[in-house]
């Protein structure tokens, strides 16, 4: 069947701008600030400047990184179930949670507050009870400490989902924590590495760097066998210059200088790569993820990243700039997702993400669940053949006749897409029927969503362990306790 | 009139035109206050409204900003004591544990192109630097910036750090996560929702001293 696919970058672009990436790593390089990382680099063939731990890369040697960069990661949920392949075979995304908001917009009443530890279980309880989300992320957790906010993030979602959680660390001294709590959920540092329950985020500091704790990230996560996300978040006029085709070349040479740094560890370890694109609003110099040039930057790295490097990519495939749930906020994530998902990005995130991903909506949520089903849907194509096609129906049909009672509609009738919140009733039905707008639809939902049992808790003794992880963080990252 | 070019050229973001100008019109013998008052900051202020406007955009902005900078660089020596000081003294930074500085920045250019002397300390400042930098400079105004969430507490601790002087400097603060009420709840005296509101808040500031 042939897949749809859109493209902003044809393929002698394409190489145009893969030579351009390659160039930039060989002859500008990237700041890595990471003394063990630089030195195995620089053992491997980087070039590395011990002053400024500016790092460049010969192409060959990016050409032999790239190479051997697994074109596959495999992803689990609790218990090594739920396998996630990237990409999945059957093509396709897989639909990430928003990560990292500080803002909850509560699914009852509609109004803003910080997410509390409370939220962020019910945000992992949702996400677990929705069809289409394959894995979760953290929101910030207010009313906790804020040295160690990240690990009682993760606790919330460990303990409220069976899908597989996404690790987003806020500090260097936090990430071998959280990888401690991801190995106790699992039931030991093996039973992680063998079925990564969790995968972690690694940020480039745009433009042309990379932090100590992001490398820290790298190479923790290789010690825990633990997917990385590399991720490059480009701020358009801003960090990147403003044309998007150069804020897809910062971003993907800020990927691969991760990429080079995780294939140097022992072992390897597996990256998928993460171009996040924003656009700075020129009227403002407020940074959007859902400007039509943002849209189009993402489409555009998605591209970049698959067909001229062969990754794993994952891209921001639904948001909004809007602050509420509204109809812009629908429009901006329809438009993204199906372009993101067009351009054949193997991971959309950002599912239930608001204002420029610092808020998250329960209710947004479950909207976002049901755009995903149908852009999957969008996505399989269009079977052509002699079915398909009808041909002895069309030719046996006359003027005045139907198809309503043909075998081959019969057949078929039960192909198409069933919308879980979208209404296809007429006004009169519809006001009948009292069950109002999308909102109000998805709002019901989630509520009984919400209100089913939670998952089994996990075993007791992961969940001592667990508690003592964090106990431990807020004890020696805080000093509380 | 050759002020009004100068003005002009200031709106026209042209840096080299401007300084030439206003070389040109020291050289008349026009009044340095005229030419500070009527063409250089007149210019600013003005872009600061037309871009509150929605008028000019950011890069604008700056732009502008830089070529008043540039046509006071010209004026500097030519100002008497008293005209040579700057309307206040402003300490900037992004608070510890951020690496963001485009907001810090913008804020920064566009109070230097109010005639603010400006003390930008960078990203990742601890409340230390920031207390040490406002006495050193004798501040007006200590401004923070933060983009990251994480660091908002950051924020509130360089707040407090800094109230523990008394008479100290004003404290403004900034940034995509923070907002009035935070503003107001970490005790600050002021938020700047964008680079000319920063402006008009310090001048306010400095007025009120």
């Amino acid at each position: 069947m042939h897949a749809p696919e859109v493209s902003f970058l044809p393929p002698d672009k394409i190489t145009v701008m893969r030579g351009r990436v390659l160039d930039l790593l060989e002859k500008r390089g990237v700041q890595m600030e990471h003394p063990e990382v630089t030195r195995r680099l620089a053992e491997a063939g980087a070039t590395v400047d011990g002053e400024t731990s500016n790092v460049r890369f010969p192409a060959s040697f990016m050409e032999e990184v790239l190479a051997r960069a697994p074109k596959r990661v495999e992803l689990f949920g609790r218990d090594g179930a739920r396998r996630l392949e990237v990409p999945r075979p059957e093509g396709g995304f897989l639909l990430r949670t928003g990560t990292g908001a500080h803002g909850y917009v509560d699914p009852e009443t509609g109004s803003y507050r910080k997410a509390t530890a409370a939220d962020a279980a019910a945000w992992a309880r949702l996400a677990d009870g929705l069809d289409e989300v394959d894995f979760c992320a953290f929101p910030f957790v207010d009313g906790v400490p804020v040295p160690s906010a990240d690990l009682h993030g993760l606790m919330a979602i460990l303990s409220n989902t069976r899908k597989h959680a996404w690790i987003q660390p806020y500090t260097a001294e936090s990430v071998e924590y959280l990888l401690n709590l991801a190995a106790a959920a699992a039931g030991g540092e093996q039973a992680l590495r063998d079925a990564p329950r969790v995968s972690v985020i690694a940020t480039a500091l745009t433009p042309f760097s990379v932090k100590f704790m992001d490398l820290e990230v790298i190479r923790l996560a290789a010690r825990f066998g633990v997917p990385v996300h590399a991720c490059s978040l480009p701020s358009a006029a801003g960090t990147a210059p403003i044309t998007m085709p150069a804020t897809v070349l910062m971003a993907a040479t800020e990927i691969l200088a991760m990429l080079a740094a995780a294939q140097v560890m022992e072992p390897a370890v597996p990256v998928i790569a993460t171009p996040l694109v924003f656009a700075l609003d020129m009227r403002t110099g407020r940074g959007l993820q859902s400007s039509v040039e943002a849209m189009q930057g993402a489409a555009a790295a998605v591209q970049l990243m698959k067909q001229g490097f062969g990754l794993p990519t994952h891209t921001y495939g639904s948001g909004t700039d809007s602050p509420v749930p509204d109809g812009q906020s629908m429009a901006e994530r329809a438009l993204l997702g199906l372009l993101t998902g067009l351009a054949r990005a193997d991971i959309l995130g950002g599912a239930g993400q608001l204002e420029v991903a610092t808020a998250i909506s329960p209710v947004q949520l479950c909207i976002d669940d049901e755009l995903a089903a149908m852009i999957r849907r969008l996505l399989r194509g269009l079977e052509v053949d002699d079915d398909t096609l009808a041909w002895d129906e069309l030719s046996a049909a006359a003027p005045g006749g139907h198809f309503l009672a043909a075998q081959h509609t019969l057949r078929h009738c039960r192909e198409g897409f069933l919308p879980k919140l979208f209404t296809r009733l007429p006004r009169d039905a519809w006001e009948a029927k009292g069950e109002g707008d999308l909102a109000a639809r998805a709002r019901e939902r989630c509520g009984a969503l919400l209100s089913e049992p939670a998952p089994e808790p996990l075993p007791e003794d992961a969940r001592r362990e667990m508690a003592a992880v964090v106990a431990a963080a807020d004890r020696r990252l805080a000093g509380t306790g | 009139m050759a002020l009004d070019d100068i003005y002009d050229s200031i709106l026209g973001f042209d840096a080299e035109r401007t300084s030439e100008l206003v070389r040109a019109e020291l050289a008349a013998g026009t009044e340095v206050r005229a030419i500070l008052d009527e063409a250089l900051i007149a210019a600013m202020d003005e872009v600061g409204a037309q871009f509150s406007e929605g008028v000019l955009f950011v890069p604008e902005m700056l732009m502008a900003a830089m070529a008043m900078k540039a046509g006071l660089e010209i004026l500097r020596p030519h100002l008497s004591e008293s005209e040579a000081k700057p309307a206040g003294v402003v300490v900037i930074g992004t608070v510890k544990g951020d690496m963001h500085d485009i907001g810090k920045s913008l804020v920064g250019m566009m109070l230097e192109g109010s005639g603010f002397q400006v003390i930008d300390l960078g990203i990742d400042v601890p409340a230390e630097r920031f207390l040490a930098a406002a006495e050193e400079h004798q501040a007006d105004i200590v401004g923070l910036s933060a983009l990251l969430t994480t660091t908002m507490p950051a924020m509130q601790a360089t707040v407090a750090r800094l109230r523990e002087r008394n008479a100290g400097p004003r404290i403004i603060v900034g940034g995509a996560p923070v907002n009035r009420d935070f503003a107001q709840r970490i005790g600050a005296d002021g938020y700047g929702e964008d680079a000319p509101g920063a402006v008009a808040l310090a001048r306010r500031l400095v007025a009120d001293r």
